[in-house]
C-alpha cells in the first residue's frame, strides 16, 4: 500500500502480477478475440497483425508550400497526409487579419478560401490516400469536399478524418469566439452532412491528444474525451439522427506517452468502453459503431528543448506503445517539437521511426501481442474504471454545458498545466536532460543547428489573400453571407450548405466565422479590428 | 502599510495568437506564491494594450510566455509603445522556443531578460523579483 511504484497517471503498482491479478470474468465478456464486442484487443482481427498508416503531422508557410511539404512525405513512403492549419485558421481568422499577421504559416498551413484547399492538395492522389486534417471540423469538411470535387476526385470515396473540438477547443486549444451552443451546431451539421456526401470520411475524431498535452494524465484525457464523446453523440440522438447513421465516423486521436504499459493500457481500455457505451446506453446494432477507431500522436509535452536528440527516442518508445496496443494510424510529435514544427530532418526521422517499428522490429504481427498479460490485463481494468467513474462524477456534477460556460473544464485544464510544470520543476516527473542528467548549454549541442532555424511568417501570403478580397465580386460575397446570417437563425437548416456556397462565391472562412458570431449578438471580430462586410 | 506592499507587481501574457497558456499559468502560479502580485492579461494581447495595461496597472515588469514565434515581430512595437508612454519597465519573455541566438538579438532590442524551458522556478522567480524590484526603485 505504501509502495512508490505508479504509472505516470499515478496509479499504484504492484513490484509482480500474477494469475489472481487477473479478473474472473470470461475471457469473452472482457476480452474476446480482436473484431469482437468489446473489442478491448482491437476493432478488427488483422489477418497480418495490423499496419497502421504512416504519417506525420506537416503544413507550413502558405497552401503551395505545404503541398511541397506533403509531397516531399509521400515521396518518402508515408502512406496518409496529415495537416494542421495554422493558428489564425484554427482560431476562424483570415490570413489578413491585423491580429494574425505574425502568426502566418508559422504553426500549420494558412486556409482561409477555398482556392487554399485546393493549392493544398494539388496533385495528392486522393483516391489512394487518406487526409487527416487538423484543423476546424466544419471548415475542414467543406474545404476538402470543395478541393477534392475541384481535383477530380469523388468526395463520397474520400478516406480520413477532421477534428471536432466543440467542447473544449475554447479552453486548452485556440478560441474561436462562438458560442457553445453554436459550435455543437456547427458540429452535428457537419456530421450529418458528412455521414452523407463523404460516407468514409471520419467526420468526428475525438482528438484526446490536444487536450490532454497540455498536462491531463492518461485517465482524465480519456474521461475528458468521452464526456465530449457523449455531449456530442446525445445531441445528435435529440436531432433524430440514427446512432449507426454516424456512429461508425467517430475515431478517437489518443496521446501517447512514454509510459508505455499505460499507454496500451488506455488504449485497450478505451476501445471496451467505446463498444459498451454505444451498445448498452445508446443502442448501436452495427458492430461498427461500437468496434471504435483508434489512432495516435505521439506526446510534445513529452519532448524537451534539452538535449533534442533524446526526443528521438521519446517518440520511438510512444510509438511503439501506440503499435502495441494496435491503433489503425499514428504521428510522431518531432525531436524539433519544443521549438517549431517539424523541420524535413525530423519529420524523416518520425516516419523513419515509424517504418523502423513495423518492418524491423515485427511486433506487430501478432494482433494485441499483450493481451493476457496479468499486468497489462490488471491495468486495462484498473484504467479502465477510473476513467468511468471520472466520466461518472463529472456527469454528476452538472449539466455540461452549463459546467462548459462556468469555466469547469477551462479550470481543470489550467490547474494540470501548473501541475506537469511543477512535477518536471519538482522532479516527482523525471525527465531526462531537464531535472536530472543534465548538460551545460555548451555541451548540449547535437542536432541545435536544426531544432533552432525559424522562417519567416507567409506574409506574401496575407498580401495575396488581401488583394483577393479587393479584386472578388463583391455583391455575390455579401449575398452569400446575408444567406449564412439568415440560416443561423433557422435551427432547422444545416449550415455547411449556405457556408459552403459563400466559400464558392469566395467569401472567407474569416467572414463566414464573423457573420455566425453576428447571428449570436456576439461582435463580428472578437478583436475589434475588422468589420462586417454586410449590415446586421 | 509598506510592509504589506507585495515585493513587485508584473504583468503576464501573451502576444497575439499564441494560446499555448501552460507556461504563463504556471510562472502566474510560482510568481504568486513567492509574494509578488501579477496583473494576468492572459491570450490575445497586442502591443499597445500590453503597454496601457502597464500604465493603468503601474506594474513593475512585463513577462511574455512564448509559445509562437510571434515576440520575434512584436517586440520593437512593445518597446516603442512603452516608450510613448512613458513607461519604461523590463521585459522578460520565456518559452522554449526563444533560442540562443534570439536571445542575444533580443537584448539588443530592449528586452531585459530570457527564460528557456531548463530556467528554474527559483530562477525565473528572484531574476523577475530583481528586475522589478530595480526598476520600481529608479522609477
Amino acid at each position: 500500500m505504501t509502495s512508490k511504484l505508479s504509472t505516470q497517471s499515478g496509479i499504484p503498482l504492484q513490484p509482480v502480477y500474477r494469475p489472481e491479478d487477473l479478473s474472473d470474468a470470461p475471457y469473452e465478456k472482457d476480452l474476446a478475440d480482436p473484431g469482437s464486442f468489446p473489442y478491448t484487443r482491437g476493432r478488427r482481427l488483422e489477418a497480418d497483425g495490423g499496419n497502421w498508416i504512416w504519417r506525420e503531422l506537416s503544413g507550413e508557410g502558405d497552401p503551395k508550400r505545404s503541398n511541397e511539404q506533403l509531397k516531399y512525405l509521400l515521396s518518402k513512403g508515408q502512406m496518409g497526409i496529415d495537416f494542421v492549419a495554422d493558428t489564425p485558421t484554427y482560431t476562424m481568422l483570415d490570413a489578413d487579419h491585423p491580429q494574425a499577421r505574425h502568426a502566418v504559416g508559422t504553426q500549420g498551413v494558412s486556409l482561409c478560401r477555398k482556392v487554399d484547399y485546393v493549392d493544398l492538395l494539388r496533385d495528392i492522389p486522393l483516391d489512394e490516400i487518406s487526409v487527416s486534417a487538423s484543423v476546424r471540423a466544419e471548415f475542414g469538411i467543406i474545404g476538402l469536399y470543395m478541393a477534392t470535387r475541384e481535383l477530380g476526385f469523388d468526395p463520397a470515396l474520400l478516406r480520413g478524418s477532421v477534428i471536432q473540438s466543440t467542447l473544449y477547443g475554447e479552453d486548452c486549444c485556440y478560441a474561436v469566439h462562438l458560442p457553445l451552443d453554436l459550435r455543437l451546431r456547427l458540429t452535428c451539421d457537419s456530421i450529418e452532412f458528412s455521414s452523407e456526401k463523404m460516407p468514409k470520411f471520419h467526420s468526428f475524431i475525438e482528438d484526446t491528444y490536444y487536450i490532454s498535452d497540455g498536462g491531463l494524465d492518461a485517465v482524465e484525457e480519456m474521461a475528458l474525451g468521452f464526456i465530449e464523446i457523449r455531449f456530442i453523440v446525445r445531441e445528435l440522438l435529440r436531432r433524430g439522427v440514427p446512432i449507426d447513421s454516424f456512429a461508425p465516423r467517430i475515431a478517437i486521436l489518443v496521446n501517447g506517452h512514454t509510459d508505455l504499459f499505460e499507454t496500451v493500457a488506455k488504449i485497450r481500455a478505451t476501445r471496451r468502453l467505446f463498444a459498451r457505451m454505444m451498445r448498452d446506453e445508446f443502442g448501436a446494432k452495427d458492430p461498427r459503431s461500437m468496434a471504435v477507431n483508434v489512432t495516435g500522436h505521439s506526446s510534445g509535452l513529452s519532448l524537451t528543448a534539452e538535449q533534442p536528440a533524446n526526443n528521438i527516442v521519446r517518440g520511438a518508445i510512444q510509438a511503439l506503445a501506440m503499435a502495441l496496443a494496435g491503433v489503425q494510424a499514428m504521428e510522431i510529435s518531432t525531436f524539433d517539437e519544443a521549438y517549431r514544427t517539424p523541420s524535413p530532418q525530423s519529420h524523416e526521422v518520425g516516419l523513419r521511426t515509424q517504418q523502423i517499428i513495423q518492418l524491423e522490429s515485427l511486433v506487430s504481427q501478432v494482433n494485441d501481442p499483450l493481451g493476457g498479460s496479468y499486468f497489462v490485463e490488471n491495468l486495462t481494468d484498473d484504467v479502465e474504471n477510473r476513467i468511468w467513474k471520472m466520466v461518472s462524477d463529472i456527469e454528476a456534477t452538472g449539466d455540461i454545458m452549463d459546467l462548459s460556460e462556468q469555466g469547469y473544464f477551462r479550470r481543470i485544464f489550467a490547474d494540470t498545466m501548473v501541475r506537469n510544470a511543477n512535477w518536471v520543476a519538482e522532479g516527482r516527473q523525471k525527465k531526462v536532460g531537464v531535472n536530472c542528467f543534465q548538460v551545460p548549454p555548451e555541451e548540449d549541442t547535437l542536432l541545435r543547428d536544426i531544432v533552432e532555424q525559424k522562417f519567416e511568417p507567409a506574409h506574401a501570403h496575407v498580401e495575396k489573400v488581401k488583394r483577393f478580397r479587393a479584386e472578388r465580386d463583391q455583391g455575390a460575397v455579401d449575398d452569400a453571407l446575408r444567406l449564412v446570417l439568415d440560416c443561423v437563425k433557422e435551427s432547422e437548416t444545416n449550415l455547411m450548405y449556405p457556408m459552403m456556397d459563400a466559400l464558392e462565391a469566395n467569401a472567407t472562412m474569416g467572414e463566414i466565422a464573423g457573420i455566425l458570431r453576428v447571428a449570436c449578438d456576439h461582435p463580428y471580430d472578437p478583436f475589434h479590428a475588422v468589420e462586417s462586410p454586410i449590415a446586421a | 502599510m509598506t510592509n504589506k506592499r507585495p515585493t513587485a507587481k508584473v504583468y503576464i501574457g501573451l502576444l497575439g495568437l499564441d494560446q499555448h497558456e501552460a507556461g504563463a499559468l504556471s510562472v502566474t502560479r510560482m510568481l504568486s506564491e513567492a509574494g509578488v502580485e501579477v496583473v494576468y492579461g492572459g491570450r490575445f494581447n497586442l502591443p499597445a494594450n500590453i503597454a496601457a495595461a502597464a500604465v493603468d496597472e503601474d506594474v513593475d515588469l512585463i513577462g511574455l510566455s512564448c509559445h509562437s514565434w510571434e515576440y520575434l515581430y512584436y517586440i520593437d512595437e512593445l518597446v516603442a509603445a512603452l516608450a510613448a508612454a512613458g513607461k519604461q519597465v523590463p521585459i522578460v519573455l520565456g518559452g522554449s522556443v526563444i533560442t540562443s541566438k534570439d536571445e542575444a538579438d533580443l537584448r539588443e532590442r530592449g528586452v531585459a531578460a530570457t527564460f528557456g524551458s531548463s530556467s528554474t522556478p527559483d530562477q525565473i522567480v528572484s531574476e523577475v523579483v530583481r528586475l522589478a524590484q530595480t526598476a520600481r526603485e529608479t522609477s
